[in-house]
């Protein structure tokens, strides 16, 4: 039985101090990148998913603001004819989390690059995998590493296959736990179930530099996923001559964290040791044309909690503050 | 800064007595003295490389933690908890069925029939998604232990536990009558150090495979 308490944590002197500090310092840097900070209200209306924080004002039930790109994106949609191109964020989220650890009110800090549908976004990607790469720097982390992956790999093949619902879901799981012989238990007896278990071991088999890629060639879905390999490609070969000495840049073809969401190349931030990733993204272009715009949008966030309980637990990752 | 130990959680009870000869004599053999004690945190044959002898249900919250950085636990266990950890392979041994057992006698369909069936068992996620998948409805009773003694007392109607060779159930007077699923022990690793580390975790990985695999 899954034991939950609410883990709401004060912010103490040095953490508070360090927070006011990570926030100003990566809100300068996504400013002078042309992101421009929008500040949802605290306080949504509208469906809540589970997990949410939830309340009545009133005879209204109300919630406090779960997610900045979902709040965001009701901002957006109801308030501009035209998509802003670059917008920014800076905020505490409020959920009930899947782990025990994780605390309820969390801080964040992300930006979004938002196009009209149609245009080409493989210069988006990039610019937001730059930005990416500069947040290290910007926190004081000594090391860090970059994942590059595309939630295409997985969904593309799925959909292909006539593969949804529980049965997707319970592939999807499988990746997640980088279980290659899940998969095959749960695609046994399906007729597409050789070739989507191949493909699975494909993804699974590297979690490594650039040379990853050349594993998608021994898939049975080679074929179907070269566009999303040359657009991966692309970004490696844009990426890799500007990497800052301190970041590794990976290719994980397993990412399928969000893949309910993402529906291109995501971006994950780690630093070597950590227990949670330190900063998330990728593209959802399925996101804007849900509520109605045709516009499609990619960003990442930068998760300040897991940073400060980073900085707690690891302080040897950081450089110390001058 | 020297690095701190990788620790591997290794299950105690019937996996473990199961592992342990197997890694006799490989890289990741436990340290005997220590195996002998009461100690639960174990040297192994690798230095930097240390054991944690743990209860399989709880084994799996320390690695997803990342407190361990490798784990071997039972495939049924991981079922029955909603952890998030990787689960890097099937090792084969310790393999077992989780069946659905009566007094013999009793059949499955004399289990259908019953207005109000009562099911022991430590397994309540996978019993129910049985009895979700059977279109049926049961009273769980949960037990944490020594399951084969509720059908015989009365506490229930039938058991859900593992089975491996029978011999418990046969001395209970119990027989299968359905089989839920199957386990074997699983390679876990934590997902955090896995992902940020891969050229820590991914060798030991190999090794622990390559010592299991080896032994087989």
């Amino acid at each position: 039985m899954p034991v939950r308490t609410p883990h709401f944590p004060d912010l103490l002197f040095g953490s508070a101090a360090r927070l006011r500090r990570w926030e100003g310092a990566l809100m300068d840097l996504l400013a002078a990148h042309g992101y421009r900070e929008l500040h949802p209200s605290l306080v949504l209306r509208g469906a809540v998913p589970e997990g949410g924080l939830r309340f009545f004002d009133g005879d209204d039930l109300v919630a406090l603001r779960w997610d900045f790109t979902v709040a965001l994106a009701g901002l957006l949609a109801r308030g501009f004819p035209a998509p802003p191109d670059r917008v920014a964020y800076a905020g505490a989220v409020f959920r009930r989390p899947v782990q025990p650890w994780e605390a309820v009110e969390r801080f964040e800090v992300g930006c979004e690059r938002i196009q009209p549908e149609g245009e080409a976004t493989n210069e988006a990607d990039v610019e937001l995998a730059r930005l990416l790469m500069a947040i290290p720097g910007a926190l004081g982390l000594k090391s860090a590493i970059l994942h590059l992956g595309n939630a295409a790999l997985v969904r593309r093949p799925l959909e292909a296959e006539g593969i949804f619902g529980e049965l997707a879901d319970a592939v999807v799981a499988a990746l997640s736990r980088r279980a290659p012989h899940r998969v095959r238990e749960a695609l046994d007896g399906h007729p597409s179930g050789a070739r989507l278990s191949a493909h699975a071991e494909a993804l699974l088999s590297e979690l490594d530099g650039p040379r990853t890629l050349d594993a998608l060639a021994s898939s049975p879905y080679a074929e179907l996923l070269a566009g999303e390999r040359e657009h991966m490609d692309r970004a490696l070969q844009a990426l890799l001559p500007i990497l800052p000495p301190n970041l590794e840049l990976r290719v994980d073809l397993a990412d399928v964290a969000g893949l309910g969401f993402y529906t291109g190349p995501t971006l994950r931030l780690w630093a070597p040791g950590a227990q949670q990733e330190l900063a998330a993204g990728g593209r959802y272009d399925r996101l804007f044309p849900g509520l109605g715009r045709p516009w499609q949008a990619a960003g990442f966030c930068v998760r300040l909690s897991r940073l400060l309980d980073l900085a707690e637990t690891r302080p040897d990752l950081f450089e110390q503050p001058q | 800064m020297t690095q701190p130990p990788v620790l591997i959680a290794f299950p105690k009870g019937r996996l473990g007595d199961e592992l342990v000869p197997r890694l006799a004599g490989t890289p990741l053999a436990l340290d005997t003295a220590a195996l002998k004690s009461r100690v639960l945190r174990i040297p192994t044959a690798t230095p930097g490389v240390a054991a944690l002898l743990l209860k399989g249900a709880d084994l799996p919250r320390y690695v997803a933690a990342g407190v361990a950085s490798l784990g071997i636990v039972g495939s049924d266990t991981l079922d029955e908890m909603d952890v998030d950890l990787l689960e890097l392979a099937d090792l084969g041994f310790g393999a077992c069925r989780l069946s659905l057992c009566a007094l013999a006698g009793v059949t499955l369909e004399q289990l259908r029939a019953r207005p109000h069936l009562r099911l022991a068992t430590k397994f309540p996620k996978a019993t129910e998604a049985w009895l979700a998948r059977e279109g049926l409805t049961a009273e769980l009773v949960p037990l944490s232990s020594s399951a084969e003694l509720a059908p015989l007392l009365g506490l229930a109607d039938a058991i859900v536990d593992l089975v491996q060779t029978g011999g418990t159930l046969r001395a209970h007077g119990l027989v299968e009558t359905a089989v839920l699923g199957r386990s074997s022990a699983r390679l876990v690793a934590a997902r955090g150090a896995y992902l940020s580390e891969p050229g820590r975790i991914r060798p030991l990985a190999d090794l622990l495979l390559g010592a299991l695999k080896d032994k087989a």
